[in-house]
């Protein structure tokens, strides 16, 4: 199986702090993978890296069927080519509506003039609807972001993430801050996303990443430490003592 | 417009069920046209067509002559100022850039087409007095001599490669719109790619206005130092036309230009394109997770907004009769900004609104029509204390009244907006958010 991205030898400092050590990654294309990882174990460094925000200092990190470099490409440029990001923190725009957010996320010709000249036609409307469905915002359409509850606003995030359509998703702590059934339902739209397309899920929550059962990268200072099942890594010795074992 | 926009998913959302899906409202929505889906627009247009004929009734030229010529003149300058200040609302309000130079693109404008109304009058006088010479003069006299009309006061008597098409009206106004087009487009296009941005961005678009007054203050800069263009409200081979009848004409015209600038501004900003913008004003990096290049976004509004400025200033100065450097002094854009705070950032219509009343109010204090208040041992002199007010009331309206005057329409029409206790709308309050949700 090729992989759809491919990331190694990758590493980056802050201030002589070591965030990301000789990191090597892959993922296939229709794969769910969970990383997790003590905190400041680098993870959303990780995806500052994939996703353009933080250039590393050194390594490579390699995409799609042509392996094309992601290093020299801008953030806009890393998302058009089908890399989505949802932040740890939700960030939603408050100011605007779940519709106009998602409207905003579908795919669609990213330049200002088609953008200018666009008008949404039944079809933009209805794949609208159908994501505002799934993520069960469908009843709050015409509120404002900004007023929703932290739990709807991780789910407009996903919301926005899949009206993307990216090849890649990169999902930062999806379920902070959800009840347990909201943590459910979360599970289940990452596991259906994962069908088409790569999902990568951080989290901090064992239960949580059991149910999305998938392959597991253990994060520690940087670089990765196990890798495999679930069972397979909480069994790992290094991993109980830098990790479960506290 | 973004009352518009949530207004346009019809019934508004009340949480209980057996409410219309907002879907279907939206899509019935979108079959009307632009301006039904837009009341306030249609609202602004009535309104300005009514102070317009109204003016026209009442003013000199066509009308009673219950107003006064010059104070046609004021209103005309009013509205070239709305214009500038809707501006001024797209690129700060909407897309979060706080310029402080959009008065220099304004004073561009002034300059493009003051060059033109001074050499074509002055041509008109050379020619006639030279015409009593016993030889028809050459076309090389009559250029001399106009040299020496204009810039005889700075000591020069040869036209600047500057003034190259200041004989042509249709090159002077396509140099109304290219020069400060192509000015923004290449000072945004330096910023906006190094990603300056807030405070930096303002200092650097300041300093991009005071490097230009400071040029134009040289008498070597070919534009008369600091004694600018004047003459500016005499049109050329128009003598005989009384001023009362002129200043009609630049008043319909700046009413025609603050109406389409308006509509235009409207439809700019509804959509999807308003909603990038707006999203950029909120938390630009995250625009550009979703793919969007912020900064094209951005070099957009930002040159589109310096050209409507150009063609306000164009508008302004031929009524204002002078354009000198002290025009695009740096104070001008702070003025402009203040305005637009004060009108309700955000929204046209408080753009405007705060445009016409702090000038119009300032033109009263200014003008010594303000009465004096005697404290005893102190008058307070509104001339010179208008300004002082003028600060106080910035502050008072930045602190207790963040959407301006337009925020009162919103006691009206119920414009829900997320009440974020002076939080930012971005991603920099993350924290406060979190614990919002949590009530
Ligand atoms: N821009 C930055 N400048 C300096 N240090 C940084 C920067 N970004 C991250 N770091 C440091 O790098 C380390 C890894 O941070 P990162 O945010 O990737 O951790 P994480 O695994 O996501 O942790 P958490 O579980 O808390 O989210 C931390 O020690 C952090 O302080
Ligand atoms: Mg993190």
């Amino acid at each position: 199986m090729s992989a759809l991205l491919e990331v190694s030898g990758v590493s980056v400092s802050f201030d002589g702090f070591k965030a990301i050590n000789n990191l090597t990654f892959q993922i296939g294309k229709a794969e769910l993978r969970a990383v997790i990882g003590p905190n400041g174990a680098g993870k959303t460094t990780f995806m500052d890296i994939i996703t353009g925000k933080t250039k590393p200092d050194e390594g490579r990190v390699l995409w799609g069927d042509k392996s094309q470099s992601l290093l020299a490409l801008s953030e806009s440029q890393i998302a058009q080519a089908g890399v989505g990001r949802k932040f740890q923190r939700p960030t939603v725009f408050e100011d605007q509506t779940v519709a106009d957010s998602l409207m905003l996320a579908l795919r669609k010709d990213r330049g200002p003039l088609s953008v200018l000249w666009f008008r949404p036609s039944q079809a933009d409307h209805a794949k609208v609807q159908e994501l505002a469905d799934e993520i069960g915002l469908s009843a709050a359409l015409a509120r404002k972001a900004g007023e929703l509850s932290h739990g709807q606003k991780q789910w407009l995030e996903i919301g926005m993430l899949l009206a993307q359509d990216p090849q890649l998703l990169l999902v930062d702590e999806p379920a902070a801050g959800m009840s347990p059934s909201e943590r459910e339902h979360t599970t289940d739209l990452l596991v259906e996303a994962a069908k088409t397309r790569a999902v990568v899920v951080v989290e901090h929550d064992m239960e949580f990443v059991r149910r999305l059962n998938c392959k597991v990268t253990v994060l520690h200072e940087g670089s990765v430490l196990a890798e495999g099942s679930i069972d397979h890594v909480t069994k790992d010795d290094k991993v109980i003592e830098v990790y479960l074992g506290r | 417009m973004v009352t518009d926009t949530s207004s346009s998913f019809g019934p508004k959302y009340s949480g209980g069920a057996g409410v219309k899906p907002p879907h279907e409202a939206t899509a019935q929505a979108g079959a009307k046209p632009f301006l039904l889906r837009h009341p306030s627009v249609l609202i602004f247009i009535a309104c300005l067509a009514l102070f317009t004929m109204g003016v026209t009734i009442l003013a000199e030229g066509f009308g009673v002559g219950a107003i006064s010529t010059s104070f046609v003149k004021t209103l005309g300058k009013t509205l070239c100022l709305c214009l500038v200040a809707l501006a001024m609302d797209l690129v700060w309000g909407y897309c979060g850039i706080l310029s402080l130079g959009h008065m220099a693109f304004f004073g561009i404008g002034g300059y493009a087409i003051g060059m033109w109304l001074m050499y074509a009058r002055t041509e008109i006088i050379v020619a006639q007095s030279l015409a009593a010479a016993p030889l028809p003069p050459t076309a090389q006299e009559i250029s001399d001599g106009i040299a020496t009309q204009i810039f005889g006061g700075v000591g020069a008597s040869e036209f600047p490669p500057i003034w190259a098409f200041a004989h042509s009206l249709p090159l002077q106004l396509a140099a109304v719109v290219l020069v400060p087009g192509l000015i923004a487009l290449v000072f945004g296009w330096l910023a906006f790619r190094s990603r300056v941005t807030g405070v930096y961005l303002s200092i650097l678009t300041q300093a991009m206005t005071l490097a230009l007054s400071l040029y134009l203050f040289q008498n070597d800069s070919g534009l008369r130092g600091n004694n600018g263009l004047s003459g500016l409200q005499n049109l050329p081979g128009l003598d005989e036309t009384p001023q009362s009848v002129v200043s009609m004409w630049f008043f319909w015209a700046s009413a025609l230009a603050l109406g389409g600038a308006y509509v235009l501004c409207a439809w700019v900003v509804s959509g999807k394109f308003g909603s990038v913008v707006r999203a950029i004003r909120d938390d630009e990096s995250r625009v550009r997770f979703l793919g969007y290049s912020v900064e094209a976004f951005k070099l957009f509004i930002f040159t589109f907004t310096a050209v409507i400025a150009a063609i306000a200033g164009a508008l302004y100065y031929p009524q204002a009769g002078i354009v000198n450097p002290a025009e695009i002094a740096p104070i001008a854009s702070i003025y402009l900004a203040v305005w637009v705070a004060i009108g309700g950032r955000g929204r046209l219509y408080g753009a405007v609104i705060g445009a016409a009343f702090v000038s119009l109010l300032s033109t009263w204090f200014t003008g010594g029509q303000a009465p004096d208040i005697n404290l005893g041992t102190y008058t307070i002199q509104w001339v010179d204390w208008w300004t002082v007010l003028l600060g106080f009331s910035f502050v008072a309206v930045t602190l207790f009244a963040p959407r301006g005057i337009g925020g009162l329409f919103d006691l009206i029409s119920d414009r829900r907006a997320p009440d974020r206790h002076g939080a930012d709308l971005g991603p920099d309050a993350g924290a406060l958010q979190e614990k919002e949700a949590d009530k």
